[in-house]
C-alpha cells in the first residue's frame, strides 16, 4: 500500500478514535431468526490464547505444569498428522503462556516437521523460523501471533491443495487440546465464571457439522475422526444450552477426562 | 460466499479479477492497526465477501467474557458506507464504542457472557452494485 495512503488512513483513524459513529444508529435489537441461513457465516475458530488470557485475568494458572513432556508421534495417517499438528500448535499457545522459550522453539520445529508430512511445509517455513527468533528474544506477543499465523497458513495451504477436510482436522485438534488445558485449569480452582468459558455451543456445532460432512471418504471413516465425532456429541450437552447456564464442576471434570484421553489417542496413534 | 481469509486468498489465486477482496482485507487490517498499539492481538483469520446496497451479512463469533474485542471492517469501494454491529444470541446490541473513517469502521465490545455473538455487516450506501467487505477482529 503506498505510503501516502497509509498516512491518510492513519490520520483518518486518529480522527475516528475521537469521533463516535453517529451516521447510522444501529437498532438496539434484531430478530436473528429473520436472517436467511446463507446470510449467516460460520464461526471463526478462536485460538487458544483468546480463552487463556481470560484465565490469566481470573487467576494465576501454572502454565508450565500444563505443558506436555511429549508432543506425540506421527504416523503415515494424514488424519492423525493433521489432528496432531492442531494439538502441537495449541501447545505453542500454552508454551507462550508459560513463557518457555525452549519449549516454544521445540514446538516451532515440530510444526515444521508435521507440515512437511502433509506437504504444506513451505507455508510455515518462515513462521517456524520467526517463532524461534522471537522466542529467543522473549517477544511473547509476537510468538503468539506467529502461532496464529502458522495455524492460518497451514490451513490456507491445505485449502489451496483442495484439502479442506484436512484443514478442518487441524482446527479440531487444536480446539481439543485447548479445551483439555482449559478444563485442567478450571477444575483446579473451579468458579462458575471460569467454567462459563466452556460455553461454546456454536463451535461444537460447527465442528460436528464439518466432521459429519467430510468429502474425503477415507478421512470420514477414519477411527480417530469417528472418535472425535463421539467426543463432540458427548461434550455438547455438558456445556450449557443457554447463555448464563451454570456449568457444574462435574461437567468440567468429565470434559477434561474426555479431551485428555482423545489428545492421548491422537498423540499415540503412531506408536 | 466464503468465510475465511484462507478461502478468500484461494479465490484470489483462482480469479485475480476479484481484486476487491484483497483491498477490503487490507483496509480491515488497517482499521485494526491502532488497537495493536493498545495491546490487542489481531487474528489472522477473517470473514469477507460482497454485498448489495442495503444487504446484510451476519457472521458468528465465539466470544469470551473477560476479553475486549475490536471488530474492524474494511471495504474496497470508495464512497461506500458500511457498518458492523455486534449482537448477542438473543439479538440484543452489545456495542460499547464505534468508530468510522472513510472505508474503515470498527466496533468495540466487552461480552457480558461467554457464548455466540453475531457481527452484522450492513452496506448502507455504495456507488457500486456489489461492495466488497472484509472483517477482522482483535482481542485482549
Amino acid at each position: 500500500m503506498p505510503n501516502i495512503l497509509n498516512a491518510v488512513l492513519v490520520a483518518g483513524l486518529l480522527a475516528a478514535a475521537t469521533s463516535p459513529l453517529h451516521a447510522q444508529k444501529p437498532p438496539e435489537a434484531v430478530d436473528l431468526s429473520s436472517f436467511p441461513a446463507q446470510s449467516i457465516d460460520d464461526v471463526v475458530v478462536p485460538v487458544p490464547s483468546e480463552v487463556f488470557i481470560v484465565l490469566d485475568k481470573l487467576g494465576n494458572p501454572n502454565w508450565r505444569s500444563e505443558l506436555r513432556d511429549s508432543l506425540g508421534r506421527q504416523s503415515g495417517n494424514r488424519a492423525q498428522v493433521a489432528l496432531l499438528l492442531g494439538t502441537v500448535i495449541a501447545e505453542g499457545f500454552v508454551a507462550v503462556e508459560a513463557e518457555d522459550s525452549e519449549k516454544v522453539k521445540d514446538i516451532g520445529r515440530r510444526v515444521l516437521t508435521l507440515s512437511k508430512a502433509i506437504n504444506v511445509e513451505k507455508a510455515v517455513l518462515e513462521r517456524s523460523k520467526s517463532i524461534t527468533d522471537k522466542a529467543d528474544v522473549k517477544d511473547w506477543i509476537a510468538v503468539r501471533k506467529e502461532f496464529d499465523g502458522a495455524l492460518h497458513d497451514v490451513k490456507a495451504a491445505m485449502q489451496e491443495l483442495g484439502d479442506d477436510d484436512l484443514a478442518q482436522l487441524v482446527s479440531v485438534g487444536g480446539w481439543i487440546r485447548g479445551t483439555e488445558v482449559l478444563t485442567s485449569i478450571i477444575r483446579k480452582n473451579y468458579t462458575t465464571d471460569s467454567a462459563e468459558l466452556l460455553h461454546q455451543p456454536a463451535l461444537v456445532n460447527f465442528f460436528t457439522k464439518k466432521l459429519d460432512n467430510l468429502s474425503n471418504k477415507r478421512l470420514a471413516e477414519d477411527d480417530l475422526v469417528d472418535r472425535i465425532r463421539k467426543l463432540l456429541a458427548a461434550i455438547a450437552p455438558l456445556i450449557g444450552d443457554g447463555e448464563g447456564d451454570v456449568i457444574p464442576s462435574e461437567n468440567v471434570t468429565r470434559i477434561h477426562k474426555m479431551t485428555r484421553d482423545t489428545v492421548a489417542a491422537i498423540a499415540s496413534k503412531g506408536a | 460466499m466464503k468465510k475465511t481469509l484462507s478461502f478468500l486468498l484461494a479465490l484470489l489465486i483462482a480469479a485475480s479479477a476479484w481484486g476487491y477482496v484483497d483491498d477490503a482485507i487490507s483496509f480491515a487490517y488497517e482499521a485494526a492497526s491502532p488497537y495493536v498499539k493498545k495491546g490487542f492481538s489481531v487474528r489472522e483469520d477473517a470473514w469477507g465477501g460482497d454485498l448489495g446496497v442495503k444487504d446484510q451479512q451476519a457472521v458468528q463469533a465465539q466470544l469470551f467474557k473477560g476479553n475486549e474485542y475490536w471488530f474492524c471492517l474494511g471495504t474496497d469501494v470508495k464512497g461506500a458506507v458500511l457498518s458492523v454491529n455486534i449482537y448477542d444470541s438473543k439479538g440484543t446490541l452489545i456495542n460499547v464504542e464505534t468508530t468510522r473513517a472513510g472505508r474503515l469502521s470498527a466496533v468495540r465490545v466487552e461480552p457480558p457472557r461467554t457464548g455466540t455473538y453475531y457481527a452484522i455487516v450492513t452496506v448502507h450506501k455504495s456507488p457500486e452494485e456489489r461492495t466488497g467487505w472484509a472483517l477482522v477482529y482483535a482481542y485482549k
